[in-house]
């Protein structure tokens, strides 16, 4: 069995891609508030959902890091 | 006055307390004024005093007063009066301790009676209530305020110039769904109003039954324009008051049919009456009334351009419901253009089918509803608070504004409307009849 090490570093940058997402979420937020014409309060009222979507675009875009990762270490192993 | 040890009543404390908007609570205020008067602190004042009742008139209605004022704390029933035995001893079982008149004018001259309660056919409304007044007695009256307009005028300015206390029994202004639900009316809730319509049905012939037949016109008054306005003066005067309080308006014109469509057994009154009443601003108020049918129940509907409030039944609902959140409606739009199949054939229109409107309610919780079925009276329909009030205003001798009003103008429109249907052309609220209350 071998421990998984999450370095400082790759804390900080999975915080950074969440950080991303939740701001792209709060601007969608913003957008649909301003393109629907519905009530500001909605900023702060809706931040549940904004915090959800957050997390669904940060775990799509974990999926996509993922899927070229694999990619990626598959065509690495062929060369050698 | 008697002084009492113990507690205020807990009914109208209540009433006060549920409100929650009272003390302080400008916006309450400006819509109910009558209210003004029954503050916590004020039922604090009172809590040692006590008002000596009699009851003038103890048959059904009558009865059911008394029920009530047993619960009240500040009242004590010392008196009873009415000139047919059978509904004074029923009267006097359920108050073994009070006196019994046959003859309210003797029941006038007692000094140790503080208030009255008049529950007494309408055509005795008048002579008693003015003769109450002049006798130096607070006055409680059941609605309506009199059987002519003449009368309700001089009743109107014997209050201009008494120090004593006069009710009718209008219970809506003291119901607290109404109180709330007109609230929210006047705080724009559904708009701007641009109709009311006004419904009272039931399926009884209205008779009572009679012992001998001399008896007829006594006890069944309500059927004979003698001694009563029929449908008007008994249902809508209720109605039409809570038509003028949502607007703050009263009608100048009225229009309307009325026939005895089922009950034919010697009735005068009609059992079938349909009115509009139309106000300066063009708003109409619609009212049905029939009595050999009770699907429709009773109601009051205030229509407003966002909306409509169903006051009997507390609930109130929007024309358009309220939009989502911007957030989920983008959502939902990219759900549609992700997921949502485009049709290739099949129809191409979206049959147009009847809204369902979700209702919202203006007390949160059981509420108690009246259906207007009863001929008697429901519980919590404001009826007992209203006594209480009068049992408390009779201490304090502070008489709340607009109660008199709100039953003179609703009353005059009862009795307008029969004059409509009767002579069959639109009637105008009567010159002689306007008192400076009124805003048309």
């Amino acid at each position: 069995m071998k421990d998984i090490i999450i370095t400082a570093q790759r804390q900080k940058r999975e915080l950074k891609i969440f950080s991303a997402c939740f701001l792209l979420a709060f601007l969608l937020n913003v957008i649909s508030i301003i393109l629907f014409d519905t009530q500001w309060i909605e900023l702060i009222s809706h931040i549940g959902y904004v915090t959800v979507l957050a997390f669904f675009i940060y775990f799509f875009i974990l999926f996509i890091r993922l899927l070229i990762l694999g990619i990626g270490k598959l065509i690495f192993k062929k060369r050698k | 006055m008697k002084q009492q040890e113990g507690s205020t009543d807990l009914s109208l404390r209540r009433f006060i307390k549920n409100l929650g908007h009272i003390t302080g609570g400008a916006a309450l205020l400006a819509t109910t004024p009558w209210l003004q008067s029954f503050t916590t602190e004020k039922l604090d004042e009172i809590k040692r005093d006590r008002t000596r009742v009699a009851m003038i008139g103890t048959g059904s209605r009558g009865l059911y007063h008394i029920h009530n004022m047993k619960n009240i704390k500040h009242a004590e029933i010392v008196a009873l009066c009415d000139d047919y035995e059978p509904n004074l001893q029923a009267a006097k079982d359920l108050c073994p301790g009070a006196k019994t008149y046959r003859d309210y004018r003797k029941l006038l001259e007692d000094p140790n009676i503080d208030a009255v309660v008049i529950s007494t056919p309408l055509n005795w409304h008048a002579p008693m209530v003015l003769d109450s007044l002049a006798a130096g007695k607070h006055t409680f009256c059941e609605k309506s305020m009199a059987l002519t307009m003449e009368e309700c005028k001089a009743i109107y300015d014997a209050y201009l110039k008494t120090d004593k206390v006069l009710y009718f029994g209008m219970q809506r202004l003291f119901d607290e769904k109404y109180v709330k639900a007109l609230q929210m009316v006047h705080q724009g809730v559904i708009g701007d109003i641009v109709g009311m319509r006004c419904h009272w049905f039931r399926n009884h012939d209205w008779r009572r039954p009679v012992p001998k037949a001399s008896l007829e016109r006594k006890i069944n008054w309500r059927l004979y324009w003698e001694s009563s306005a029929g449908l008007m003066t008994e249902l809508a005067t209720h109605q039409l008051e809570v038509s003028n309080w949502a607007l703050k308006r009263i009608p100048e014109s009225v229009m309307g049919m009325g026939d005895i469509v089922h009950w034919k057994d010697g009735r005068e009154v009609y059992d079938s009456v349909s009115l509009t009443y139309r106000y300066k601003n063009g708003v109409k108020t619609t009212y049905e009334s029939l009595i050999a049918n009770k699907f429709n129940g009773m109601g009051e509907q205030i229509l407003g351009n966002k909306g409509t409030m169903e006051l009997a039944k507390g609930e109130y609902y929007f024309e358009e419901p309220k939009p989502a959140a911007g957030i989920l409606q983008l959502l939902e739009k990219a759900k549609s253009s992700v997921f949502e199949k485009i049709p290739v054939a099949g129809p191409s229109w979206v049959p147009e089918i009847a809204k369902e409107y979700k209702p919202h309610y203006v007390i949160e919780g059981k509420i108690d509803v009246n259906h207007g079925l009863s001929m008697i009276g429901v519980d919590n329909d404001g009826s007992e608070d209203l006594l209480s009030a009068f049992c408390q205003s009779a201490i304090t001798g502070e008489q709340p504004k607009n109660i008199v009003e709100e039953c003179y103008c609703s009353t005059i429109l009862c009795l307008m409307g029969n004059k409509a249907m009767e002579e069959q052309r639109k009637i105008d609220f009567p010159e002689e009849y306007k008192i400076p209350y009124l805003n048309f």
